[in-house]
């Protein structure tokens, strides 16, 4: 039987919920089955032994970006509704969690999230108040979050097995591509009025122009050598409340 | 500040271990619309002490320093959310004002964001143990449901404990700070996190470029926040 509306409703927002039970063994896998549970019980309603072998299928090990694996939920809904065999299925399966990774994972995690986190801590610190820089996080980056489910899902559903043909250069990848350098600007911009900002709450003056100079070189070899920056950089946050204390108690 | 002044009750309390406990859902288990960013869960945490100002301000650095740890694949990254409460918290709880309660809110809250990962790990192991065994499952799709949400609800509960366990020992010892007044050695506290702030945003830009060019851009918007620095816009 072909899923109603309502069970389409249903799954995608179940999809909000896919790695709830993320776990070493299926990784996101329970979560897609239990997303298409109402797909499935429409798809296969009064048939128990065809159910349990579908929802056995869909708990296999599986991974990909969590708002993508929305599209993972709606065409895998739709090849049980198209009768696909088992074996083809398990190959579709295999094939659609590297794209869904990679591909959300760059547009969302690696651009969109930081873009929106960035907008809104510089409107903070160019004088917004705390709760307007949050909605305007919240907002911008839910806009983009929910359109990306949304779209997701539609595409799944229609696709089926062209999925991953289509999301081979969609409009999620094409715009990761063209974005990236508004993020890197926001992260310069963002870290050097966050520094001034610190400064001029402290009540010691550290040189700022030195200070300035060290950073930009800092921030350069950071971007150069990522690992060993980022792990200078958490060193340095541990040792400057140290620092801090240390000069209070010896004067 | 003396101790009267700080305000924690058992109604704040209670408030911010729920608040740790949607917080700590959020991450990864539902609904990810990213209340859990640290800029937003300082805040919520600056604002349940009374301080949303303070809270954001711990937050935006936070923030700074987990932009460098994207969750690409199965790579490792702090949970900010409980994290970021309790360092927002600590630092509103303070007054908000001072210098070296500051360094340490965000130390404590990177720290403790560590410590948030740690317990994922162990939740994901326990989600093995309630996610099977699969062929019972499969044949239950009720007791399937059911297991889920037991999980993502475990999740919530690791959040909640997390905050619970954390933020009155937090909001103490970074009150204690509070008294500590500027020295030498401050001066060069305030440059490490400075310097530390450049080099994660320098690591930060690099995860999200394309390949090593994008430099010269870092350097733009670093240009770009000076004249608004200059500008007196900040």
């Amino acid at each position: 039987m072909r899923p109603l509306r309502s069970d389409h409703l249903t799954a995608w927002s179940r999809t909000f919920a896919v790695q709830g039970s993320w776990n070493y063994t299926t990784m996101v896998g329970t979560g897609i089955a239990y997303a298409m549970l109402p797909l499935l019980r429409r798809i296969y309603a009064g048939d128990p032994v065809r159910l349990r072998e579908a929802v056995e299928r869909a708990m296999g090990p599986f991974n990909g970006h969590p708002y993508l694996c929305a599209m993972a939920v709606a065409a895998l809904g739709r090849l049980e509704l198209d009768e696909v065999d088992p074996q083809t299925i398990e190959k579709f399966r295999t094939a659609l969690r590297g794209p869904l990774g990679t591909v959300g994972d760059r547009a969302v995690w690696g651009q969109w999230r930081p873009i929106c986190v960035l907008i809104a801590t510089l409107s903070f610190l160019l004088g917004a108040s705390p709760g307007w820089s949050v909605v305007v996080f919240l907002a911008l980056y839910n806009v983009g979050h929910l359109a990306v489910r949304v779209w997701a899902y539609a595409t799944g559903w229609q696709a089926g097995l062209e999925v991953g043909r289509l999301l081979k250069g969609a409009w999620i990848e094409r715009w990761a591509e063209k974005i990236w350098p508004l993020n890197i600007l926001l992260t310069g911009a963002v870290a050097l009025v966050l520094a001034d900002v610190v400064v001029e709450q402290s009540a010691v003056s550290p040189a700022p122009a030195a200070l300035l100079g060290m950073g930009l070189v800092g921030g350069l070899l950071a971007f150069r050598f990522p690992r060993q920056g980022g792990r200078l950089a958490t060193v340095l946050l541990v040792i400057a409340p140290l620092l801090w204390v240390l000069g209070g108690v010896v004067g | 500040m003396s101790w009267s002044e700080l305000y924690l009750g058992p109604g704040t309390w209670i408030l911010a271990v729920l608040g740790g406990g949607l917080l700590g859902m959020d991450a990864v288990s539902w609904p990810q619309v990213m209340v859990s960013r640290p800029l937003v869960s300082a805040t919520v945490g600056g604002w349940l002490l009374g301080n949303p100002v303070a809270g954001m301000l711990v937050g935006g650095v936070l923030e700074l320093y987990a932009l460098r740890h994207p969750p690409f694949g199965a790579a490792k990254y702090p949970d900010t959310g409980p994290a970021g409460l309790v360092a927002g918290a600590s630092f509103a709880a303070s007054g908000g004002a001072a210098m070296g309660a500051f360094l340490l809110s965000v130390a404590i809250g990177w720290g403790l964001g560590w410590i948030g990962t740690v317990t994922v790990q162990i939740r994901r192991r326990l989600n093995e143990r309630i996610m099977s065994p699969a062929r019972e499952l499969a044949a239950d799709p009720v007791l399937l449901e059911q297991r889920h949400r037991v999980a993502i609800w475990l999740d919530g509960l690791r959040g909640a404990i997390l905050v619970a366990a954390f933020l009155v020992p937090s909001v103490l010892v970074v009150t204690l700070v509070v008294g500590t007044g500027p020295s030498t050695l401050g001066r060069y506290a305030v440059a490490a996190l400075v310097l530390g702030l450049a080099g994660s945003a320098g690591a930060a830009g690099r995860s999200s470029a394309f390949g090593v060019r994008g430099w010269p851009l870092l350097l733009v918007g670093a240009g770009l926040g000076l004249l608004l620095v200059l500008g007196g816009l900040t």
